[in-house]
Parts: C-alpha cells; sequence; structure tokens
C-alpha cells in the first residue's frame, strides 16, 4: 500500500522533471517575465536531495541515510500538499534547507517559497507587517518566539490529530504552537581538563565550583541562553537567580561569546574548561573534529537541564490553513523526525525515533518539573536582569 | 582661495523650480521611514518612556557611543587623507591597485570584520596560539572601547578615503604651483592650497564615517561594548519593537545633533578653484618615501582585509561538519550583489544630484534641510529601517513587497547621503562662471549642466556611485527582510553560514565577495577619467 503511493509519487516526480527539462527554455522566460511573484531559486536545487532520497520512502529506510526507522508515521500516510507556502523559517537554511527541498520535491504541485531570517526578527517582520503578512508557516528555533507570536495573537488553532502526534509538553497547551524537535541544556566540557565527575549536578553549585575558575563561558546575548536563565527565575526566583548570576561573575564567568557553537569551539579548544550550550553545538563540534577533547554533563532536574523545542506555527494570516497545518504535519513525520535526528542533531519529539550520537534519549534526561515552555517567552526579564548584573 | 564673488548665493535669484520639487521629492521619501519609528515609539506608554530615557544606563551608553563616534571620526580622516594623497598626488607604484585594495574594506560586513579580529587578536586567539611558542601567555584585551573603535575605524575609513580622493583628482594644480612659485615649502602649499579645497570633501566622508559609527549594530555586539546600538539590539531579539523604535528615534536626535555641528564647523565655503580649465599634474616626487608610503598603504589594507581572510580560511581548512547544498556557492548569488549594488547606486545618484546641485550651488535654509534629511535614513539601523519599510511596503505599496523593486529602494533610503555628500563636494568646486559663460554661448541651462558642469562633478560622482556600490555590496539587515523569497546575494550567502555556525564555510563567499568588489571598483576607476583636458 504504502510502497505503491510512493511509486506513483516516484513515476509523477520523475515525468515532472523530464517536463521540466524539456521546456526548460520555456519555463525560463516564464520566470524573468513574472519577475514579482516568482525567482526563489530554491525549488529547482534539489540536485543533493534526489540523489539519496528516491525510492526508500516507505521502505523502513531513512531517506536521509542508512538508518531504519520503525516508530512515527511516514510523510506517504500524510495527506499531499499543493500549492503555495510561504515559510517564515527562523532555523538556518544550512540546517533545515534540505528537509524543505525533499518535501517540496515530494509533490509537483507545491511550491515552497522559504524566507530564512534570524527568529526573532521574523517575528518582528510578521509583526510589523500586520494582516497583510504574506507568511503561511512560521518555523522557530525556540519555543520563545512561537509563544511571542501567540501573545500577539497572531497564529491559528493546529489540528487535535497534528498535535498529539507528539507528547503533551511539547506543543503549546491552546494547540497554537507545536515543538518539532528539542534541544537539551547541557555542559559542554573539556576532557582534558575535566571529568564528569568535576561538574556539579545542581547548577547552583555551579559558582562555588574551583574547577571553573576563570575558564566558563556563555553567550548571553544567545537565545537559548536567556531562555535558559528565564527558566531559573521562573523556577527559582528573581533574587536567587541574582545571586547565582553574581556568583558565576565572582568566578570569571566568560560572557564573551556571540553564540554557542563558539561556546563549544572554546571548549574544545582548550581556550574554556566548561561553558554553557545546547546538547548540539557539542555533537556539531564533533561532527567536525571527531577526536576533539569535548563531552556532555548535564545537570539534574533544575534550569541547566531544561529541554526546549523549535518548533512551527500556523499564522493567522495564512492563505490556505489545511495546507499549513499539513505541512507542520509533515515536518513530524518519521523522515523529518528522523532528519533531526541525524543532520541537526536534535531529539526526536514523536515518539519512537530515536536521537543518534552519545546522547542519553528522551527519556533519561531530567528537565526539571513543573516548567511549562510557554513560561520562556518572557525574556525581558531576564534581559533587564542580566543587564542589571551586568553580564549582558 | 574663492576667484569670485559668489552669485549664485543670492537669494533674489531664486531657487530652479524643477531641480527643487525633485530635490524636495527625494527628500520627503527617504524620511518616509519615520513615519514608522514614531507611530511604533508611540505605543511605549509615556511613563515608560521617560523611565528609558533618562536610567543611568542609556546615559552611560549615550557616554559610550559618543567617545566612540568621536575617536573612530579621527583616526579615519588620519588615515583615509594621507592615503587618498599618496594615490592621487603622489608618484606612488601601483598607485590604482592601491587605490583598490584601499577602497575595498569598505565592503566587509562589519560583523565579519569584528568576528575574525575577536578570533585572531582575543586574548588566546589565533594569534596568541602563534606566539605561543615564544611564551606569549595573554594578549591584551581587545574587547571593549579599543577593539570597537579599531574595527570600525579599519572599515569606515575609506569613506573619507574615497570621497578626498575624488576632491584631490579634481583639484586644480596650478594653484599649488603658484603657490610653490611664491616660494612656499611642499607642506605648506598642501595646508594653505590643498587643505582648503578638499575639505568639504573630507567633511563629507567623515560625516559618513561619524554617522556609521553611531548606527552600526555588529560590531559593539561583538566587541562587547555598550553603545546604543547594542541596547537596540537587546530590545529587538526580545521582541520589544516600541522601546527599540524609541531609542531609535534618540539615535535620530543624536544624528540631528552631528549633523548640526557638522553645518556649523563646515561654514561657507564655495571654492570655485576646481580643475576649470586648469590641469592636474605635476606629481608630488616621493622619492626613498616611495617604500614607506607602500609600506602604510599595505599595512592598512592588509589589517583589514587579510585578518578576516585569514581567520575564515583557517576556519575552512580545519574543517567543519558536512552540510548540504545550501552551503554551495551559485555564481547568481555574485550576480544578484552586482546586479542591486549597481542598480542602488545609480538610482542614489540620479536621486541625489539634484539636491547635491542645489545644497551646493543655491544655499538656503530649504535646500540644506534638502540636504540634511538625506542623512536620516543612514543614520538608523539597518534592522529599524528595514523594518520600518516592511510596514510601508506591506501598508501602501504591497504589489512591490519583497521585491527587488522596494529592496533597492530601500538601499537608497540607506545610502543616499553618501551619493550626496561627495557629489555635494563636487559641485562646490565648479565655479558658477563656468556654465554661464556656456549659457551665453546658446546653450540651454541642461545643455550647459552636460557640457560643462558635469565633466567637472564627474569624480565626485563616480566617487559617490563607488561608495552607495561597496555598501550596497555588504548590507545585510535591510536586505534580509525585504528581498524577494530565495533571493540569496554573496551577504546573505556569508550570512547563512556564519548564523548556522559555519564560519569556515564563509571564506570563499568573502573571498568572491572581495574579488568581484575589487573587478567593479576597477571599472568605476576607469570611468573616473571620463573629465575636461
Amino acid at each position: 500500500m504504502k510502497d505503491n503511493r510512493s511509486t506513483r509519487r516516484r513515476v509523477l516526480r520523475l515525468g515532472g522533471a523530464a517536463g521540466l527539462a524539456s521546456i526548460a527554455g520555456c519555463s525560463g522566460l516564464l520566470g524573468n517575465g513574472g519577475a514579482n511573484g516568482g525567482g526563489d531559486g530554491d525549488g529547482d536545487g534539489g540536485g543533493t536531495g534526489g540523489e539519496n532520497v528516491v525510492g526508500q520512502i516507505g521502505s523502513g529506510r531513512s531517506p536521509f541515510g542508512a538508518r531504519d526507522i520503525s516508530g512515527g508515521v511516514s510523510m506517504a500516510a500524510m495527506p499531499d500538499l499543493s500549492g503555495e507556502l510561504t515559510l517564515y523559517s527562523g532555523r538556518g537554511e544550512p540546517l533545515v534547507g534540505q528537509l524543505i527541498t525533499y518535501i517540496q520535491d515530494l509533490y509537483p504541485d507545491l511550491t515552497i517559497r522559504p524566507r530564512y531570517n534570524s527568529a526573532a526578527e521574523l517575528v518582528n517582520q510578521i509583526e510589523t507587517e500586520g494582516s497583510g503578512s504574506p507568511a503561511d508557516v512560521f518555523f522557530s528555533v525556540n519555543a520563545g518566539s512561537l509563544g511571542a507570536l501567540k501573545d500577539r495573537e497572531r497564529t491559528a488553532e493546529l489540528p487535535t490529530e497534528v498535535l498529539d502526534m507528539v507528547p503533551d509538553q511539547f506543543h503549546d497547551p491552546d494547540g497554537t504552537w507545536i515543538g518539532t524537535s528539542g534541544r537539551a541544556r547541557t555542559i559542554p566540557y573539556n576532557t582534558n581538563e575535566l571529568s564528569d565527575s568535576d561538574i556539579p549536578d545542581d547548577i547552583f553549585a555551579f559558582p562555588e565550583t574551583e574547577a571553573f575558575r576563570d575558564a566558563i563561558g556563555c553567550a548571553p546575548t544567545y537565545s537559548s541562553f536567556q531562555a535558559f536563565i528565564t527558566a531559573m527565575r521562573a523556577l527559582n526566583g528573581e533574587e536567587e537567580t541574582r545571586q547565582w548570576l553574581n556568583g558565576m561573575q565572582e568566578l570569571g564567568l566568560d560572557a564573551n561569546y556571540p553564540d554557542e557553537f563558539l561556546v563549544s569551539q572554546a571548549v574544545a579548544d582548550g581556550e574554556l574548561r566548561a561553558g554553557f550550550a545546547n546538547h548540539y553545538y557539542i555533537q556539531r563540534v564533533l561532527a567536525g573534529r571527531p577526536n576533539a577533547p569535548i563531552s556532555t554533563a548535564f545537570t539534574d532536574g533544575d534550569a541547566g537541564a531544561i529541554f526546549n523545542v523549535a518548533g512551527a506555527c500556523v499564522l493567522d494570516t495564512a492563505a490556505d490553513t489545511d495546507l499549513a497545518a499539513n505541512f507542520v504535519r509533515h515536518l513530524l513525520s518519521a523522515e523529518a523526525q528522523d532528519y533531526f535526528a541525524r543532520e541537526t542533531f536534535e531529539y526526536p519529539l514523536v515518539p519512537g525515533v530515536e536521537p543518534i550520537g552519545r546522547l542519553p534519549t528522551i527519556d533519561e534526561l531530567n528537565p526539571p518539573e513543573g516548567l511549562d515552555l510557554t513560561q520562556l517567552s518572557d525574556l525581558e526579564g531576564t534581559v533587564n536582569l542580566l543587564r542589571d548584573v551586568g553580564v549582558l | 582661495m574663492a576667484t569670485d564673488h559668489p552669485t549664485v548665493d543670492d537669494a533674489s535669484d531664486g531657487l530652479p523650480l524643477p531641480t527643487t520639487v525633485a530635490s524636495g521629492a527625494v527628500a520627503a521619501a527617504v524620511l518616509l521611514p519615520l513615519v514608522w519609528l514614531v507611530r511604533t515609539a508611540l505605543d511605549v506608554g509615556l511613563a515608560e518612556a521617560i523611565d528609558i530615557s533618562t536610567r543611568p544606563s542609556t546615559v552611560q551608553v549615550f557616554v559610550n557611543s559618543a567617545a566612540l563616534v568621536v575617536v573612530v571620526t579621527v583616526a579615519s580622516v588620519l588615515i583615509g587623507v594621507p592615503l587618498a594623497y599618496l594615490t592621487v598626488r603622489t608618484d606612488l607604484p601601483f598607485r590604482r591597485g592601491f587605490t583598490v585594495a584601499v577602497s575595498l574594506p569598505l565592503v566587509i560586513p562589519s560583523y565579519i570584520g569584528a568576528f575574525a579580529f575577536v578570533s585572531a587578536f582575543g586574548p588566546q586567539g589565533a594569534f596568541q596560539r602563534l606566539l605561543a611558542p615564544l611564551g606569549v601567555e595573554r594578549l591584551p584585551e581587545i574587547y571593549g572601547f579599543v577593539g570597537a573603535s579599531l574595527v570600525i575605524t579599519l572599515y569606515t575609513y575609506p569613506y573619507v578615503f574615497i570621497t578626498t580622493r575624488a576632491a584631490l583628482k579634481s583639484l586644480d594644480t596650478t594653484l599649488i604651483d603658484a603657490a610653490r612659485t611664491l616660494e612656499h615649502s611642499q607642506w605648506e602649499a598642501f595646508r594653505r592650497v590643498t587643505v582648503p579645497q578638499i575639505k568639504p570633501a573630507v567633511g563629507a566622508g567623515s560625516l559618513l564615517v561619524a554617522l556609521y559609527a553611531l548606527s552600526d549594530f555588529g560590531t559593539p555586539a561583538i566587541m562587547q561594548f555598550d553603545a546604543f546600538t547594542r541596547v537596540i539590539y537587546v530590545e529587538f531579539t526580545t521582541f520589544g519593537r516600541d522601546v527599540a523604535s524609541l531609542l531609535s528615534l534618540q539615535l535620530v536626535a543624536v544624528t540631528l545633533l552631528i549633523l548640526g555641528l557638522e553645518s556649523h564647523v563646515r561654514g561657507n565655503e564655495p571654492l570655485y578653484a576646481g580643475r576649470q580649465g586648469g590641469r592636474t599634474s605635476g606629481t608630488v616626487r616621493l622619492g626613498k618615501w616611495k617604500y614607506v608610503a607602500m609600506a602604510a598603504c599595505l599595512a592598512v589594507s592588509g589589517l583589514a582585509l587579510f585578518v578576516p581572510l585569514g581567520i575564515l580560511l583557517t576556519w575552512l581548512a580545519q574543517g567543519g561538519a558536512e552540510v548540504g547544498n545550501a552551503l554551495a556557492f551559485q555564481p547568481a548569488y555574485a550576480l544578484n550583489s552586482v546586479g542591486v549594488s549597481a542598480g542602488a547606486a545609480l538610482v542614489a545618484t540620479v536621486a541625489g544630484l539634484p539636491i547635491a546641485y542645489l545644497a551646493a550651488s543655491h544655499r538656503s535654509r530649504l535646500t540644506e534641510a534638502f540636504e540634511r534629511a538625506t542623512y536620516v535614513g543612514y543614520a538608523v539601523p539597518g534592522v529599524v529601517l528595514g523594518l520600518a519599510l516592511v510596514y510601508l511596503g506591506t501598508s501602501y505599496a504591497r504589489p512591490i513587497y519583497q521585491t527587488l523593486y522596494l529592496l533597492v529602494a530601500a538601499y537608497v533610503v540607506r545610502f543616499l547621503p553618501q551619493a550626496v555628500g561627495s557629489m555635494r563636494a563636487s559641485f562646490l568646486r565648479v565655479n558658477p562662471a563656468l556654465p554661464e559663460a556656456a549659457r551665453t554661448l546658446g546653450r540651454s541651462s541642461f545643455g550647459a549642466f552636460r557640457a560643462v558642469t558635469l565633466p567637472l562633478i564627474a569624480p565626485g560622482l563616480f566617487g559617490g556611485a563607488a561608495l552607495v556600490f561597496l555598501t550596497t555590496m555588504k548590507e545585510l539587515p535591510a536586505t534580509l527582510l525585504l528581498r524577494p523569497s530565495g533571493f540569496k546575494t554573496l551577504v546573505t550567502h556569508i550570512w547563512t553560514a556564519t548564523a548556522s555556525g559555519y564560519y569556515g564555510h564563509a571564506a570563499v563567499p568573502a573571498l568572491i565577495l572581495l574579488g568581484v568588489s575589487a573587478l567593479s571598483m576597477l571599472v568605476i576607476l576607469s570611468q573616473e577619467g571620463y573629465d575636461v583636458k
């Protein structure tokens, strides 16, 4: 059954490609003529998408490499997508472009127009565009940006059958956005300098840990770090958070890094002994330098161990709400979930698709109790606090 | 220096109507983005607005930004003017090559430059690792004021260089010869003849530098320097559009202050002594100093260009994670960059021409207001301007929203003063008697302009166009907000790599950005020679 569907699609795609080639001159002309509407170069960049993809859908094999996917729902079992979709993506093209192209190539009648920018800037853009926004779907690096759009009443409700694909804690209780992949807060540490037992299980023990003196770093303008502080404020209150920050500063916290990939690089280089970063940055350093002396530690049940999500929402301005919701559904397909695990080193959120790398499974993590992700969108108080204590 | 009493200046002459209307329209258009700023800033409650404006940290960042502006401007003049003099007035070898090399730092996006300097000269950066065998454990701190002013200076002094160069190109050297025959030393001749001649151009360039230093987002953020823009940046990343707009309006107020100050300083300087049938010859012989001069040119451009390239290449060599084809380079990106930049340069030159002309030859409060208005868009940070145009585009210009038309319009609003400043400095040195003579010989006013004035101002025209071109090549924030979906340029491609942490993959497009810009500069420079005998 599944196989039949995929074969049909393959034939369609091949036919489409041949047809396209034969009228290439024409379509070039058309592309130029329709200057305003067309001109998006992403649709035709499917070269790599094609080669490792064809024929694997529905076979249980991952289209993005040799791995069996047992759990989850295949794209083949999802409603077909057709029409035009404008996707505002706060997730970078190197990270998700291949997946978008893959979905695009699956359906001959689908045109996806992706716009890439930082998540915060896209939220500002959507808000400024108002009711004239061309955006259909917003794909975000964090729950905070999704919550910000919800607060501004710019989101449309997602269908229950989409929301039910992930455990409850990974979607908005009101159903306006859904997590598509997860990222754990971690402590990257240099294995030449420290061992796992040197890293306290309790984030509040950090300021007293002499091993970190003048050798621990963070990226205070980076949204995931701010989410971590926001979580601490929510869990432990303003005062305790302030004391923690003061304590870290007295310990010589190096708050000079623009993002957490660079924090992780600095740890691998030995410039820092430890840092604060999302888990996948460590995996990314290791992907480039497999022998780099860097490893991952977790704190236990506190703000240092929050589990945040990247996710998506359908906007109130979406031209075709069904298409937009079904596109979001595709981000939760077995193929997409496997893609996040494999390509961005994140945690799949759909039960049954496992993370890869030297990582504990999602059930083995110990995020704090009693914190829901929508609480992480209150960044303003966090920024004021960071500025007040002089970290920012 | 003025050979005549300024006649056109007389208010009784009246303003030429078509030119005035055109100038007014352009000035109004570039001020439109303020509408959104004011509208959004009004969302901030009055109490909060007062609180924000008067909190001690706001005052502190104002002081910080002011210090940055002063230091960067002075340093840029000290670097830009001598370099311009060397490449125009002396027998420096490889002059054209040095001119291009010394102009090129303008195309390096400041966030790349700042990032590279931190990586290279950070306490334990690449440079320290290089020196580690010699026992250097730690380099002095580069973060903060020193780093921010160093980096901004290195990437903005070309404003002074290019505008000054245009003025020197059309300098009437017979005046210098005259001074020399009057037994002035080379230095005295420079001080008494050349300096007054190039002052408006240096002023135009410094103003651009000052306002850039005031409104730059990237460098202070990376250098951890608490400049005004860093505060605005934080507001934007936390979705505080209203507060960000309010703070941006304060930035506009500071800009107006600087503009007022500059107007006051530059005074009245009609200098009708450009090359009006005079000649440019008699380059200054450098003799042994030639090598010192070459070393200076190399040092400045080398520091600004090779540090970022070196760092990016190091990252590339270290290898990064395997990435998909999203980071594969396509020649179309370079064509897109050159296309929109050339478009912006052309439109900005045409739109700026009437304003520059009026401001130079028909001085009045009105013409000055037109000219000063063009600076407002330039002094507003790119993100703020981009969002303002997002608002205007979706509200009033839907059909061109997220098309190249609005994108080029955004560039023009951002960079118009670069063209205006350079052209105005050229117009100031055209003796009005010359086009008048052409008219008495039967030319129409446009004919006289084309046959007499235009060739005289050509260096300023191309200098201005070059500035707009180079800065558009590197423009990022407004491009990201306003480009057509899927439209990619060299800089968006560099951003795509760095934003996802693939710094190494920014090396190749950055090299291409430099290469393409260098070629374009050569083309522009070859046009510069278009002038009278």
